[in-house]
C-alpha cells in the first residue's frame, strides 16, 4: 500500500511578502507608513487627528501618574488593600500561596503552551509595577525578595517542563497528568495553607486575597455544578431537563447583585453564618447557570457519530460520556467558560456593596475615607482598576495559549 | 477496482451456522417506516454486500444489528444472542460487532493509539501493554503502523479509516458492518481502503458492507442484497445480479450506477 507523503511541518514556503521583509527596517516602516497611515489625503488627516488626541491622552495619563497622582494612598495602605485584615504575623502563608501559584503558572506554560517575546515583556513590567509597589517602606525588602522567589520559580516551572519532549508517550502523559492534578488540587491547597493550623479566620480573608479566593471558588464550583446542570438539561428525562432549565433560566433571570442580597438576607437560615461561604455559593450558584449553557452549546456541536462510534466499541453510556463527549464538549467550551470567568473575576467587587466582606474595592473605599487621603480617591481607584486588569489579562492570556496548543485534536 | 480477477469461489458456506438472524424486522421514524418486513440469514464467514438507493434504508438495517437503531418490530439474533432490552446481552453483541461509517467518526482528541486501544482496555479490561501491542499489530495490518502516535486530524482520509477499521477490529468481533466505508474519500484514497477489506474478508471476518463500489461488490461478495424504500427487494449472487437481474426496481438501479 502506498501511503500519502507525510506533510513535514518544517518545510514552509515563504509568502512574497516575507521575501521583502528581509530589506532594511526603515525602509519597510516608510513602505508601511505610506501603505497604513497616509494612502490618501483623508488618510493623512485622519491619522494626524488620531496622534495629535493619542499625544494628549499619553501626556495626560503620564503627567497624572508621574506628577499629578499622590500614590502614597496606595503605598501607605499596601496591606489594607491587598490582605486587610488578614493578621499580619501570617504573611508568609500569603506569599507561600503567591509562590506556589507563580510556580504553577511556569508549569502549565511549559507543558501545553510556550511564553513568547510579548509573555515576557508583559512579566517584567509586570513585575517592574509589583516591585516598584512593594520596595516602599516598612519590611519591604522583604516582600520585595518574595515576589521576586515567585517570579523565580514561575521561570524555573517554565524551564523544567519546556524541555520535556512533547510527543505523545507515557512520559508525557505523566507529565499532563501531573500538572493537571496539580491545577484541579491548587485550589483547595491555597485554601488550607491560608486557613487551616493556626492561619486566618475566613473572615480575616479580606482586600485583593479576597478576590483571588472567591473568584476561583466561584469558577470552580460553577463549572463542577455546571456539568451535571448541562447533561440534565439535555436528559431526555422530563422531570430532570426541566428542573435543570427552571435552575437555569431563574438564575440567568436576575443579576448577580441580587442573588447576593438574596445570599445576605435568606440563605442564612439555610447554610448558617459566615458570609464568605455564602458568597461563595451564589458566585459558584450564579456561575454554574451560565457555564451550563455553553456546555449544553457544545454538547449539541458535537457530531453525532462520536457517541455511536463510542457504543460501538462497546462503551456505556457513562464512559461515552466521560471519555468521549464531555472531554470534546468542554475543549469546545472553553472560549465562552473563559469568558465567564474573568466577568465572574471583576464581580467579585458586587461582594462589597452589600455584604460586609472588604474585597479590593472596598477597601479602597476604606483607604480613601482616611482623612489623609480623601483627596486621592482617584489614584485609588485607578489602582484598583489597573489590578483587575492585569488579573483578567493574564487569564485571557492563559486560556488563549493553553486552548492553542490543545487546538492539535481538533477536526 | 481490485486487482484480483476471479472471487473467492469454493467457499463452502452451506454448513456453517447462522450468525446473523433478522425475522420480520421493521423500523419506525414517527410515522415513516424506515424498514419494512426484512427478514434475512447471513451465515458465519459470509461476505454480503447491501445496496440501493439512498434513503432506502440501509444504514438503518446495518445500525439495527449494532443497536444503533433499536428496531420496533421482528427479532434480531446476533450468534445465538436475542437482542432485546437486557443490557448484558446488548453488551455481548456490541463487543462482536465492529462498525466503520462513512464519517470515519474517529475520535479527534484521542491518538490514533488510544482510538484502537480505547475499546480493549476500558470494556475488556485489557492491560496497556497488552492493548498497545495490539494496537501495533493491528495497524501493521491495516499498513499506517507509522501513525501510530499522530492524532485523526494529521491523517489522509484514507489513513483514518484505516485506523476505523483498527479500531473496530481491536475488539476482536465476529462480525464487522461497513456503512459506506468509502463514500466519503477522495478517488485516489478509495483503493487503500477496499484492500485493507479484502484482506480481511479473506481472513474469514463476516462482513455486511453498504457500498457502492461495485467492483469490490462483485469480487469480493457471497451475497449481493438489494433494498428499496426499506423493503428487502432482490437478494443473491453477484452473478446473478451482474447478469439477470429480475426485478424492475434492481435493473433500473443498477442501469445508473453501473
Ligand atoms: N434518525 C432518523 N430520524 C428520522 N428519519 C430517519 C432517521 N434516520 C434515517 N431516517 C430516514 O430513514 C430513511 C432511511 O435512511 P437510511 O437508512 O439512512 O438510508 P440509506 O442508508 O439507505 O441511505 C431515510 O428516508 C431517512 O430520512
Ligand atoms: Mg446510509
Amino acid at each position: 500500500m502506498v501511503d500519502m507523503p507525510a506533510q513535514n511541518p518544517q518545510r514552509i514556503v515563504l509568502p512574497p511578502h516575507r521575501e521583502r521583509a528581509r530589506r532594511p527596517r526603515i525602509v519597510r516602516f516608510r513602505e508601511w507608513a505610506r501603505r497604513n497611515l497616509f494612502n490618501s489625503r483623508a488618510g493623512t488627516l485622519l491619522t494626524i487627528i488620531t496622534a495629535a488626541i493619542l499625544a494628549l491622552l499619553i501626556y495626560g495619563v503620564v503627567y497624572f501618574v508621574f506628577v499629578d497622582a499622590n500614590w502614597r494612598v496606595i503605598t501607605e495602605n499596601r496591606w489594607l488593600l491587598f490582605a486587610g485584615g488578614y493578621p499580619m504575623d501570617q504573611e508568609w502563608r500569603l506569599w507561600f500561596s503567591v509562590m506556589f501559584v507563580f510556580l504553577l503558572i511556569g508549569l502549565t506554560y511549559g507543558t501545553w503552551a510556550s511564553l513568547g517575546r510579548r509573555d515576557h515583556l508583559f512579566i517584567v513590567l509586570a513585575s517592574g509595577f509589583a516591585v516598584l509597589l512593594l520596595a516602599h517602606g516598612g519590611a519591604a525588602i522583604w516582600s520585595t525578595i518574595w515576589y521576586l522567589i515567585a517570579v523565580g520559580l514561575l521561570y524555573a516551572g517554565y524551564a523544567i517542563t519546556i524541555r520535556m519532549p512533547r510527543e505523545a508517550g507515557p512520559g508525557r502523559t505523566v507529565q499532563q497528568r501531573s500538572v493537571a492534578g496539580l491545577l484541579i488540587a491548587a485550589l483547595p491547597i491555597v485554601l488550607i495553607v491560608l486557613l487551616a493550623f493556626g492561619g486566618a479566620r475566613p473572615r480575616e480573608l479580606e482586600g485583593f486575597v479576597l478576590n483571588l479566593v472567591l473568584a476561583p471558588v466561584g469558577i470552580a464550583g460553577g463549572l463542577i455544578l455546571a456539568i451535571p446542570l448541562a447533561l440534565g438539561r439535555a436528559s431526555r428525562m422530563r422531570a430532570i431537563s426541566w428542573t435543570c432549565t427552571t435552575y437555569i433560566e431563574v438564575v440567568r433571570g436576575a443579576p448577580l447583585l441580587g442573588w447576593l442580597f438574596v445570599a445576605l438576607f435568606i440563605l442564612d437560615d439555610v447554610i448558617g453564618g459566615e458570609l464568605i461561604v455564602r458568597a461563595m455559593v451564589v458566585l459558584a450558584v450564579f456561575t454554574a447557570a451560565y457555564m451550563a449553557e455553553y456546555i449544553r452549546g457544545a454538547l449539541q456541536a458535537l457530531p453525532h457519530g462520536q457517541s455511536e462510534a463510542a457504543h460501538a466499541v462497546g462503551l456505556n453510556q457513562f464512559q461515552s460520556m466521560q471519555l468521549i463527549v464531555m472531554p470534546q464538549a468542554l475543549r469546545i467550551s472553553i472560549p465562552p467558560m473563559v469568558g465567564q470567568a474573568i466577568s465572574i473575576w471583576k464581580d467579585t467587587t458586587l461582594v462589597t456593596v452589600i455584604l460586609p466582606l472588604r474585597e479590593l474595592k472596598g477597601n479602597a473605599d476604606s483607604a480613601i475615607a482616611q482623612f489623609e487621603f480623601t483627596p486621592d480617591r482617584i489614584e485609588a481607584y485607578v489602582f484598583v482598576a489597573v489590578i483587575f486588569w492585569v488579573v483578567a489579562f493574564i487569564m485571557s492570556r492563559i486560556s488563549q495559549r493553553v486552548e492553542g496548543s490543545l487546538g492539535i485534536g481538533e477536526r | 477496482m481490485t486487482t484480483e480477477t476471479a472471487s473467492t469461489p469454493a467457499r463452502d458456506l452451506e454448513s456453517m451456522d447462522d450468525i446473523i438472524i433478522a425475522e420480520n424486522v421493521d423500523k419506525w421514524f414517527g410515522d415513516f417506516q424506515a424498514l419494512d418486513d426484512i427478514s434475512m440469514r447471513i451465515k458465519e464467514h459470509e461476505i454480503v454486500v447491501v445496496l440501493g438507493p439512498s434513503g432506502s434504508g440501509k444504514s438503518t438495517f446495518i445500525r439495527c444489528l449494532n443497536r444503533l437503531e433499536e428496531h420496533d418490530a421482528g427479532r434480531i439474533v446476533i450468534d445465538g444472542i436475542e437482542m432485546n432490552d437486557d443490557v448484558r446481552n446488548l453488551n455481548a453483541i456490541r463487543s462482536e460487532v465492529g462498525m466503520v461509517f462513512q464519517q470515519f467518526n474517529l475520535f479527534p482528541h484521542l491518538s490514533v493509539m488510544n482510538n484502537i486501544t480505547l475499546g480493549p482496555r476500558k470494556v475488556r479490561r485489557m492491560p496497556k501493554l497488552d492493548a498497545d501491542a495490539l494496537a501495533m499489530q493491528l495497524l501493521e495490518r491495516v499498513g499506517i503502523p507509522e501513525q501510530a502516535d499522530k492524532y485523526p486530524a494529521q491523517l489522509s482520509g484514507g489513513q483514518q479509516q484505516r485506523v476505523a477499521i483498527a479500531r473496530a477490529l481491536a475488539m476482536q468481533p465476529k462480525i464487522m458492518l461497513f456503512d459506506e466505508p468509502t463514500s466519503a474519500l477522495d478517488p485516489e484514497m478509495i483503493k487503500e481502503v477496499l484492500d485493507v477489506m479484502q484482506e480481511l474478508a479473506r481472513s474469514g471476518m463476516t462482513m455486511i458492507v453498504v457500498t457502492h463500489e461495485m467492483g469490490f461488490a462483485r469480487e469480493v461478495a457471497d451475497r449481493l442484497i438489494f433494498f428499496d424504500e426499506g423493503s428487502l427487494v432482490e437478494e443473491g449472487t453477484p452473478q446473478h445480479f451482474f447478469e439477470n437481474p429480475q426485478e424492475e426496481r434492481t435493473k433500473l438501479f443498477l442501469s445508473q450506477i453501473l
